[in-house]
C-alpha cells in the first residue's frame, strides 16, 4: 500500500519514471533494455539482475499486452478504491505487469484478452490527494 | 554434521490476543516446550527467535520473562518463513557442533494491526499498486483454474478439511467445521477466493527444544529426529512464469528429497503452507504428492484428509489453525512431533513415522515467494 502520492512515486521511480505521456494522449510504460544481454526489466533499474551489467537503456514498452490472470479485489488498506479489478499483462517483451483494470465489467475479461495501458485514478492517499498510475483498459473500447 | 533430534514441544492456542504483550503470548509456548523436553533451562545454550512484525529483539523480551538470558539470543526476519528460518539456524548450529541445546521459538501478534489484510513492504512496486496477498492467491487460482479445470467446490473442499482436522485441535483458532455450501457462500474477498478460502488472522506463539542426538538420551524422552533441512529464497524473474507451479517449492523439494535420501511416497504426514486454499493444492504438486494437474483429485478422493493416503495439515492448517505469521514454521514442526508421536488423539495419523513441514514467505514482486523452508522429520 502507497499511503501517499510521494510513496507510490518512490516505489515506482527506482530510476526515473516508469511511465511517460506520448503526444496523441496515450501512455507508455518505460522499462530499461540491457545493452549487455538484451533482458527487459520493468520498472526501470540501475542494474541488470541477469548479468549485472549497469549500462541498460530506457525503452518504452509496447502499448498492448495479453491478460495473464486477474481478480475483483475486494478487501485492501483503506486508501484503494474497492472493490477493483486487478491483473497481470504481459507484454512482448517478455515482462508481466501488475495493475488496476479500469473501464471493464470483470465478467467480459478473459484469458489472453488484449490491454492497452493508460493512466487512471486508483486511489486516494490519507489527505484525499488522488493517487494517479497506469492502468489497463480493454483495446476493444469500453464495455 | 551430528544428527539432531527434537526433545520438547509447545504452543499456545491460536487466537486473538490483542490485551497480551508479544512476550506475554509467547512465554508459556517456551516453558510447555521446556517442560515437555525434561531439560533443564540451564543447559539451553542459545536461542533463536522468529518473527516478521514483533519488532527489535522478540527473543529477549520473550526469554528475560523466563529468566533465560546470558545466551546468544538471535532474532530472525523472515516474513511468513521467519521462524521456520530460526529452526534452520538452530539445527546448523547444533549439526555442526557449536551448540548441544537450543530452543526455537516463533511468535506473532498481528492484532496490533487492527485486521485486514498483511502489511506488506511499501517500496515494492506491485504493493505500490495495490497487490495485497489474497489478491496474488486469487490469480493464481485463477489461472490453476483455468489450465487444469479446477472448480470452486475443489477450492471448499481444502478449507471443509482443514477445518474437520482443526476442530479436533485445542491449538486451533478455528474449530466449528463447515460445508462446501457455506464455504462457497462466504463474503467474497479476492475472486475466485472468499472468506473462508483464507487463513484468519491472529496472534500465536510455538517453540521447540532441539539438542545433538548424542545427548538426547540423557535427558530421556521420545527423540524426533530431524533427518532435512532446506530453506531457499525464490528466483526473480520479471518475465514470465507459471504461476500453476511455485518454482521455489518445486526446487526445494527435490533438494532436500535428494539430500534426505527420502522421497514424497516416504512421507506420512505434512504441514504445508495454506495461506489460502489454492496454495494447499499448489503444495500436493510442487511436494511430489500427485503429478501435476492432479491436485483437484486428491481433494475429491480424500487423500488428503486423516485417515487417507497422505494427510496434509493434520493440525487444520493455516486455514484452521490460524496463521500469526512468524509463528507458523515452528507450530508446524510442533504437529509433527506431536504427531510422530502419537499424541493427536482424534486427528492423529495413525503409526506416523515420517513427517514433512513447509512454510513459505512471500510480498516481494518478482518472486513466486521470497523464501520457503522444508524440514523432514522422523522417530
Amino acid at each position: 500500500m502507497a499511503d501517499s502520492v510521494q510513496e507510490l512515486k518512490q516505489a515506482l521511480n527506482i530510476s526515473g519514471d516508469a511511465m511517460v505521456d506520448k503526444p496523441d494522449g496515450s501512455v507508455r510504460l518505460v522499462g530499461s533494455k540491457c545493452s549487455a544481454c538484451g533482458d527487459w526489466i520493468f520498472p526501470p533499474t540501475p542494474v541488470c539482475p541477469e548479468c549485472m551489467s549497469e549500462s541498460l537503456e530506457r525503452r518504452e514498452l509496447s502499448e498492448i499486452g495479453c491478460l495473464y490472470s486477474w481478480s475483483v479485489v475486494r478487501i485492501a488498506p483503506k486508501n484503494w478504491k474497492t472493490p477493483f479489478i486487478a491483473g497481470y499483462v504481459d507484454f512482448p517483451e517478455k515482462v508481466r505487469i501488475f495493475a488496476h483494470m479500469v473501464d471493464i465489467d470483470p465478467e467480459c475479461l478473459s484469458f489472453d484478452m488484449k490491454l492497452r495501458v493508460c493512466k487512471a485514478v486508483v486511489g486516494q492517499d490519507a489527505d484525499g490527494t488522488q493517487i494517479e498510475s497506469y492502468s489497463f483498459v480493454p483495446v476493444e473500447g469500453r464495455n | 554434521m551430528r544428527r539432531v533430534a527434537i526433545l520438547g514441544a509447545g504452543m499456545v492456542p491460536f487466537g486473538k490476543y490483542p490485551e497480551k504483550t508479544l512476550s506475554e503470548i509467547a512465554w508459556p509456548a517456551v516453558k510447555a516446550a521446556i517442560k515437555d523436553s525434561n531439560i533443564p533451562k540451564k543447559a539451553i545454550e542459545a536461542a533463536y527467535c522468529g518473527t516478521a512484525l514483533g519488532g527489535m529483539m522478540a527473543g529477549q523480551r520473550i526469554l528475560k520473562t523466563l529468566g533465560i538470558t546470558g545466551l546468544p539470543i538471535i532474532n530472525i526476519e523472515n516474513a511468513c518463513s521467519s521462524s521456520s528460518t530460526a529452526f534452520r539456524e538452530a539445527w546448523i548450529a547444533v549439526a555442526a557442533g557449536v551448540y548441544d541445546v537450543v530452543v526455537v521459538i516463533g511468535v506473532e501478534k498481528l492484532t496490533k494491526f487492527g485486521g485486514g489484510t498483511l502489511p506488506l513492504e511499501k517500496e515494492d512496486f506491485e504493493v505500490a499498486h495495490g497487490l495485497v496477498m489474497p489478491a496474488l492467491y486469487a490469480m493464481r487460482a485463477r489461472r490453476y483454474m483455468h489450465e487444469f479445470g479446477l472448480t470452486e467446490d475443489h477450492l471448499a473442499k481444502v478449507s471443509v478439511k482443514a477445518r474437520n482436522h482443526g476442530k479436533h485441535n485445542p491449538d486451533a483458532q478455528l474449530r466449528e467445521p463447515t460445508t462446501v455450501e457455506e464455504v462457497n457462500g462466504s463474503r467474497p474477498v479476492a475472486d475466485p477466493l472468499k472468506l473462508f478460502h483464507c487463513c484468519p488472522s491472529g496472534d500465536g506463539a510455538a517453540a521447540v527444544l532441539m539438542c545433538a542426538a548424542d545427548v538426547a538420551s540423557k535427558y530421556g524422552g521420545v527423540p524426533i529426529n530431524v533427518v532435512g533441512s532446506e530453506i531457499n529464497s525464490g528466483k526473480y524473474m520479471t518475465g514470465f512464469r507459471d504461476m500453476t507451479s511455485p518454482e521455489i517449492t518445486v526446487r526445494g523439494a527435490a533438494q532436500l528429497y535428494e539430500e534426505a535420501g527420502i522421497g514424497p511416497e516416504d512421507i506420512d504426514l505434512a504441514e504445508v503452507h495454506d495461506a489460502f486454499s489454492i496454495a494447499e493444492l499448489l503444495y500436493y504438486e510442487a511436494l511430489g504428492f500427485c503429478p501435476r494437474g492432479e491436485a483437484g483429485r486428491l481433494i475429491d478422493e480424500g487423500e488428503t484428509s486423516v485417515g487417507g493416503r497422505i494427510p496434509v495439515n493434520p493440525s487444520g492448517g493455516l486455514l484452521a489453525k490460524g496463521h500469526p505469521i512468524g509463528a507458523t514454521g515452528v507450530a508446524q514442526i510442533v504437529e509433527i512431533v506431536r504427531q510422530l508421536r502419537g499424541q493427536c488423539g482424534d486427528r492423529q495419523v495413525e503409526g506416523a513415522k515420517v513427517g514433512l513441514t513447509h512454510c513459505t514467505g512471500g510480498g516481494v514482486s518478482g518472486f513466486d515467494h521470497g523464501v520457503c523452508s522444508i524440514h523432514l522429520f522422523s522417530r
